[in-house]
């Protein structure tokens, strides 16, 4: 037990920690009202000198009133371990005490994002079981101070992991290098819509102040006339597209560099250790346990350089969806041997792999083969009636083959093994995916069957876990059945700890 | 009731005994949806009585028959989904299967259980009917969701399970 601090009497954080506080609210502000601060820059010549005299004068005092505000957070703030509890208060006018038995404490993660980085503090993040209950964060500890908190609440505690510090060898890092044949593999559609999902959203939040301020037909004119120029060119449309992949590849750099930058893992008393990030550096501990299952994902362009990516699926606990995203965990550019290691480490992964392929039945090929048709009698009929031109069905001549090459890629991506443990699944388009799923882990199994598919006796397969559905399409109903009872069976006679 | 504890003697789906769920429920699934169709019908008729349909209003007798044929396929769905509705508690799990084209069956088994809850809503309490719904770990928000069995058989099935989970 590391004695260097005592935690018996409150204590607060870092002084630093008033600075993290002030710049976090400050972001907050910057976040709600940045769309204010651009046009108030816009307008900057506009305003006479007195106007500007005020909007100084305003602007300092809402500064100042923010420093105040985090001051009294931060006096606030105050935490302390008291008989295998940990005990925090916090709040100026409205008062909360927080406390936690040892045992309820799963997880202290340590994180720096770049202020965090520059000031040399840490943050200390203690996750609980079960509970919808917020986890609480301390934003601004030295290092020493945090590492002595750990140790304190892991004392009597078993489930966490103990040591902090990790000499041996790690079990997989990557260098610049090979993070760059990571990114340069990378799905890069996904990364264009995720990056399209955060413009999206940028979009909504402008719309939202024009709306405010009862300017919103400035924003929709703005759009419709550049969008009616759209249609007037080809080459705008070309250059859209190039644009488009060059976004696409950009953001998939950015985003792998940002969030995997530096990726260590270390592999301790079979859980993992992982560090990554550029701007916020994580650590997180994976505990086998908690892992609900486990994704191996590779493509063809990763398949030839021999690397794959693995996601770990954790329980949620609670219905916080927002943490969602934190839950999952991936580690790219695993090696084959290493993702074999992983493999062995939890369950018995590579058991299931040496088993017999079984396909799923034809009838889902059928049934995407009917839905891609629907999609494109639809499509043709949307074009037919923007254009007002018949050239546009020579469209199809592009898009039916690729209709048909996806539907058969997803098709024969999509089987299952069954081996004494563990359910394996595989799916994908252009993309592999093999998920991993211990039948234990189960939370309950559903059945569905729509009209169509009783006719061809087949049925879909849904396994519920504590991180998420696992989906297996149109499989025969006797085969069905079997598995239905044989995860059934496992489940009841499981004495394992699932979560 | 079985017993699972060889591989040979595998609990089957397949040849438990499904419970239809308490004839009662049916009388208030329909009285809810005549009350809401009774609603939607109310609205018609001012809307027409008050020339807000004036467009269409020659032929407003259409609208009636569409809301006619539409309350007919509701109530007939409403009743041969009704029969399709049946649970079944075993010694280890519990299970919900439902569905007129589109079937579907559920099995929760008790060690997974995290929570049970008892509702019953103002209608249903009419008939001493109610509702169970057993929650398991992560965000699977209905698990399973039994509506329409007796109060008081509810209420066993919770005590039954709780007391399953404690053992």
């Amino acid at each position: 037990m590391n004695n260097t601090f005592d935690f018996s009497q409150f204590s607060k954080q870092s002084k630093k920690g008033i600075l993290i506080i002030y710049f976090k609210l400050l972001y907050k502000l910057l976040k709600a009202f940045w769309v204010l601060l651009f046009l108030f820059f816009q307008k900057f010549s506009k305003f006479n000198q007195t106007t500007l005299f005020y909007i100084y004068l305003g602007l300092g005092f809402l500064l100042l009133f923010f420093l105040i505000r985090a001051f009294l957070i931060y006096q606030n703030f105050q935490f302390k371990v008291d008989k295998n509890h940990f005990i925090l208060k916090q709040g100026i006018l409205k008062k909360t005490n927080t406390s936690i038995s040892f045992d309820r404490i799963q997880n202290i993660n340590f994180k720096q994002n770049i202020i965090q980085q520059l000031i040399n503090v840490y943050e200390v993040n203690i996750e609980t079981a079960g509970s919808n209950k917020t986890e609480i964060s301390i934003k601004a500890l030295s290092f020493q101070k945090a590492k002595a908190l750990k140790s304190q609440l892991s004392f009597h505690n078993s489930t966490i992991i103990k040591e902090e510090i990790v000499a041996e060898k790690p079990f997989l890092k990557i260098n610049l290098l090979e993070l760059l044949k990571v990114s340069f593999t990378e799905n890069h559609l996904q990364s264009l819509l995720i990056f399209m999902a955060l413009l999206v959203g940028l979009f909504q939040q402008l719309e939202q102040l024009f709306s405010g301020i009862g300017k919103d037909h400035l924003l929709n004119e703005y759009i419709e006339k550049s969008s009616s120029s759209f249609h007037q060119s080809i080459f705008v449309f070309i250059v859209l597209i190039i644009l488009l992949i060059f976004i696409a590849i950009l953001s998939s750099f950015v985003r792998i560099f940002l969030f995997h930058f530096n990726l260590t893992v270390f592999i301790k008393d079979q859980n993992f250790e992982i560090y990554q990030g550029l701007l916020t550096k994580k650590s997180i501990i994976l505990k086998k346990d908690k892992i609900q299952s486990i994704t191996v994902s590779t493509n063809p362009i990763k398949k030839i350089l021999g690397i794959s990516f693995i996601t770990f699926k954790q329980a949620v606990s609670g219905k916080v969806n927002k943490k969602r995203k934190d839950k999952l965990i991936r580690i790219v550019g695993c090696k084959k041997a290493q993702v074999n290691r992983i493999k062995e480490l939890l369950f018995n992964f590579s058991e299931v792999d040496q088993l017999e392929r079984k396909q799923v039945h034809v009838y889902l090929k059928r049934r995407m083969y009917f839905l891609s048709f629907l999609l494109l009698l639809i499509t043709n009929v949307v074009f037919y009636l923007t254009f007002l031109d018949k050239l546009v069905f020579l469209t199809n001549i592009l898009l039916v083959p690729l209709f048909i090459l996806i539907v058969n890629l997803i098709f024969n991506k999509r089987f299952y093994k069954i081996s004494d443990d563990v359910l394996l699944v595989g799916s994908g388009s252009f993309d592999t995916h093999l998920t991993y799923l211990p039948f234990f882990k189960v939370q309950n199994i559903k059945m569905m069957q729509t009209f169509f598919q009783e006719r061809n006796k087949v049925v879909d397969l849904v396994f519920q876990t504590a991180s998420g559905e696992i989906k297996l399409p149109c499989i025969e109903k006797s085969e069905a059945i079997k598995i239905y009872n044989y995860t059934l069976f496992k489940v009841e006679s499981s004495t394992n700890l699932w979560m | 009731m079985f017993e699972n504890e060889f591989v040979s003697n595998l609990p089957n789906i397949t040849e438990i005994t499904f419970k239809p769920i308490n004839k009662n429920y049916l009388k208030v699934i329909l009285l809810n949806s005549l009350l809401l169709f009774g609603a939607i019908l109310m609205g018609i008729f001012i809307a027409n009585h008050y020339n807000f349909l004036d467009a269409i209003s020659p032929y407003v007798y259409l609208v009636y028959i569409a809301f006619i044929i539409v309350l007919i396929i509701t109530i007939l769905l409403l009743y041969f989904g009704f029969k399709k509705r049946k649970y079944a508690v075993r010694e280890k799990d519990i299970s919900y299967k439902s569905g007129l084209f589109f079937q579907k069956i559920t099995t929760v088994p008790f060690s997974r259980v995290q929570h049970i809850e008892v509702d019953e809503s103002p209608l249903s309490r009419f008939f001493k009917l109610a509702s169970l719904s057993v929650f398991t770990a992560g965000d699977s928000s209905d698990d399973l969701d039994i509506k329409g069995i007796t109060k008081k058989e509810a209420i066993e099935i919770k005590e039954f399970i709780s007391q399953k989970i404690n053992e």
